[in-house]
């Protein structure tokens, strides 16, 4: 989709439903949200919706942010202790890696 | 017109020329599989694993060909290229070199072959055998280890892959790679290309049995896989007397009860560090001893005239890895299930046998020749086996010596039967008072040569005094009349039976030809008929092996009562657990004169209890636990590693070229309309 080509009004809508599409536990949703409008919130001059767009942005971002850093602490702890947590870790996976 | 004709004699000249080639991949080519090559595997217990695995895709390593200790200890210290497979002799397999190479990072694997001078000993079990699920105190106490030559190797996790490779060609192959490529100048290894070799046998198991049996179950797993299977194999028993009497006319089986019985027993399998086994001293000779005492006493005692003792031979499976064959009896036993699986502890076909129905438990351990000492181990005194001691003396060939040795109990299926039945009257007969004189206990080289065996062709031979064919015809014969007198209360006085052919033909079956007359006999060859010996490992529960189910038709048919002619009906005689009908050959002499066979033979399963006791606490450590790890590939095979110069040098050129093809396309696309002519672009239907 070409952003060049909507009115500020379309992107607008765009970006915060976006934004509420993220809170279903999606931050990839949030993530793009915050790269794909990051320009119109920022380097664009300025028009009337901006403002709001540029909230979106930057909450979409933070939201990404948080749940970067949560998955990664979750995924270390998880990776280091698989093997100390015996059955639980095995219950927990959808995938065992073989011979480990 | 005419170009059609030519375009297609092109494409037909071009298609002949292209199938003349085979498609042999570059990738293919540049390895040279070594094939006689056989790897050590993993296998876990309650709480560990043991044995090798390399990693995913397979270790690869610079050969080192060593001959000697030093050579090991000079590339580890020398070696610039790394990491290495050190290629050793098998004497220099020892738990000393194998923890330093595990110690070692420069070592990514190890390849042994066979020695060319004599071995000094090659075993890698234990020093005291099944140590865990003995009777306490029966070794390592009193100057007592009976297998002291024992590395343990078997049992440890050794981390890197261990391959045996047994063909001399093979050998030379590597040794002449290694002698091309890699043996002068090792200060200047890592500027050339170098003879390595890619050992592959990555385990799917790992940790320990409860962990892998719980892997290969859960239901969640997006990629549900098996990765261990509980060791396993079938028990075989047969009996001398029937067990039940059969009418003929009716086909109506009652079994016999209130029997007494002297239970002849041997352990039936063997271990190998490497995934192949031979065990011609153990369990072999006794195995053999055993079958002949079973045609020994079916000669002198054709028939129960009313006698209140009867003979059951048992072979125990697994015993290497902590009894387990044993242990699966004893369980059985105690639940009613022995001989046969019951609902309620009785059965309408079999006598139910009990532990207090045994009145003494005779095994037959290793019993090669040595110095023609045969040792009669009885761990504990009683009025049994006393007597039983006296009449092996007073029917004892005069080209044995026995000896007692009170107190004694070597490894053996006893263990488990005095654990639980601590007044069980038990007899073990071994070569050996305290320690092995098997030097290649549970290894690939306790082979014919181990026990001095040579086959015979009698007819144009005689048969030396100090062959293993003899001694053991010499032990069976002594056994047999002592059981002989024991249930008849009557001394043989006749001569010896002579059976010099069936146990000549029965080594020569297990140890070097499988496709052989005894097999024939009994109409069981086995499915790939090879020129080597039978493979004794206990194998994976419900994979019985071939040796199995040969041997326990070779004792059916040693103790089997001919019953009528051959013919179709014969296997159609009523099916049920006491008796089973076969078609099978007379004799030895006469392969194709064949009459229908009544066996009272019969298999039942060894595998541990613990593997079908439902909730079994693992950590009770209560029976054996053994698993084995699957696998995919296991193959090794040798390659020419670059140097480490050209091999960044390929990687930098192909990264250059990846960084230039992007900067090329950018500029591209962003010169674009000077690069094409601009066309008219049609206006998009949509707004996006």
């Amino acid at each position: 989709m070409d952003l060049s080509k909507l009115t500020n009004e379309k992107k607008l809508s765009l970006c915060r439903g976006y934004f509420r599409t993220g809170f279903a536990l999606l931050p990839f949703v949030w993530a793009v949200n915050a790269i794909w409008f990051f320009n119109e919130a920022f380097r664009k001059p300025e028009y009337e919706e901006q403002k709001q767009l540029k909230k979106y942005v930057i909450y979409s971002a933070i939201g990404a942010a948080i749940w970067s850093v949560v998955l990664t602490t979750w995924i270390v702890i998880f990776q280091v202790n698989r093997d100390n947590w015996g059955e639980f870790a095995d219950r927990i996976s959808f995938i065992i890696p073989l011979g480990s | 017109m005419m170009i059609f004709a030519k375009n297609g004699l092109i494409l037909l000249i071009l298609k002949l020329v292209l199938n003349s080639c085979n498609g042999d991949r570059i990738k293919d080519r540049m390895y040279i599989d070594v094939k006689a090559s056989t790897s050590c595997f993993r296998r876990f217990n309650a709480t560990h694993q043991v044995g090798c695995s390399s990693q995913r895709g397979g270790a690869n390593g610079v050969i080192h060909f060593c001959t000697k200790e030093s050579d090991l200890h000079f590339i580890l210290k020398n070696g610039t290229a790394g990491p290495y497979v050190p290629i050793v002799p098998a004497s220099l397999l020892t738990e000393k070199s194998v923890k330093l190479l595990k110690l070692s990072p420069k070592v990514s694997g190890l390849v042994v072959y066979p020695n060319n001078e004599t071995l000094n000993s090659f075993t890698h079990d234990l020093k005291c055998p099944n140590e865990n699920f003995a009777v306490p105190n029966t070794c390592g106490k009193n100057e007592i280890t009976w297998n002291p030559r024992g590395t343990g190797l078997l049992f440890q996790d050794i981390g890197f892959p261990v391959f045996f490779i047994d063909l001399y060609e093979d050998v030379t192959s590597v040794k002449e790679c290694f002698q091309k490529f890699n043996n002068f100048s090792y200060d200047t290894q890592r500027d050339r290309a170098l003879c390595s070799i890619q050992l592959n046998s990555f385990m799917y198991g790992a940790k320990n049995t409860p962990t892998c049996i719980r892997r290969s179950n859960i239901a969640t797993n997006l990629n549900p896989m098996r990765v261990c299977d509980p060791l396993g194999s079938k028990n075989v028993w047969a009996s001398l007397f029937p067990l039940a009497t059969y009418n003929n006319e009716t086909e109506e089986v009652k079994p016999i009860l209130g029997q007494k019985y002297i239970v002849v027993a041997s352990r039936s399998d063997a271990a190998s560090l490497f995934d192949r086994t031979v065990g011609a001293e153990s369990p072999i000779t006794g195995l053999v001893t055993l079958l002949a005492v079973a045609k020994i006493l079916k000669q002198l005692l054709p028939q129960n005239k009313n006698y209140t003792t009867n003979v059951l031979f048992i072979l125990f499976n697994g015993e290497s890895f902590d009894y387990l064959g044993s242990q699966r009896i004893v369980y059985d036993m105690e639940r009613g299930n022995f001989p046969v699986e019951t609902e309620n502890g009785t059965s309408v076909f079999l006598p139910v046998i009990k532990a207090k129905d045994i009145t003494l438990f005779i095994e037959l351990s290793q019993l090669s020749r040595g110095d023609g000492h045969v040792f009669i181990h009885r761990y504990k005194l009683d009025r049994w086996n006393t007597r039983f001691t006296d009449l092996l003396k007073i029917n004892s060939h005069s080209s044995l010596t026995l000896a007692t040795s009170d107190g004694t109990l070597p490894p053996s299926s006893v263990h488990t039967f005095i654990r639980k039945y601590q007044n069980l009257s038990t007899l073990v007969l071994a070569n050996h008072e305290r320690e092995y004189s098997n030097r290649f206990y549970n290894s690939i080289f306790d082979n014919s040569t181990n026990i001095n065996f040579r086959y015979f062709n009698r007819s144009d031979e005689l048969v030396p005094i100090d062959s293993i064919q003899y001694h053991l015809v010499a032990i069976a014969n002594t056994i047999s009349k002592s059981i002989y007198q024991e249930v008849t209360g009557v001394r043989y006085e006749d001569g010896d039976v002579d059976l010099f052919e069936l146990v000549n033909e029965l080594l020569y079956c297990f140890l070097e030809d499988q496709n052989c007359k005894l097999h024939q006999v009994v109409g069981k060859i086995p499915q790939k008929q090879q020129d080597q010996p039978l493979n004794l490992y206990v194998g994976v529960d419900g994979n019985t092996n071939d040796a199995v189910t040969l041997i326990g038709f070779i004792l059916g048919w040693l103790t089997g009562d001919i019953v009528g002619e051959s013919n179709q009906n014969c296997t159609n005689i009523s099916k049920n657990y006491a008796f089973r009908f076969y078609n099978m050959s007379v004799d030895m002499a006469h392969l194709n004169v064949t009459k229908c066979f009544r066996m009272v033979m019969n298999f039942t399963d060894a595998v541990s209890p613990a593997f079908i006791i439902e909730g079994y606490d693992w950590s009770s450590n209560l029976y054996s636990s053994w698993s084995e790890s699957t696998w995919g590939d296991m193959n090794a095979r040798l390659f020419l590693k670059p140097s480490a110069a050209q091999e960044s040098m390929v990687m930098a050129v192909g990264s250059i070229s990846i960084i230039f093809s992007f900067l090329i396309v950018y500029f591209i696309k962003s010169r674009s309309d000077i690069l094409f002519c601009p066309t008219a672009t049609q206006p998009s239907p949509v707004d996006c």
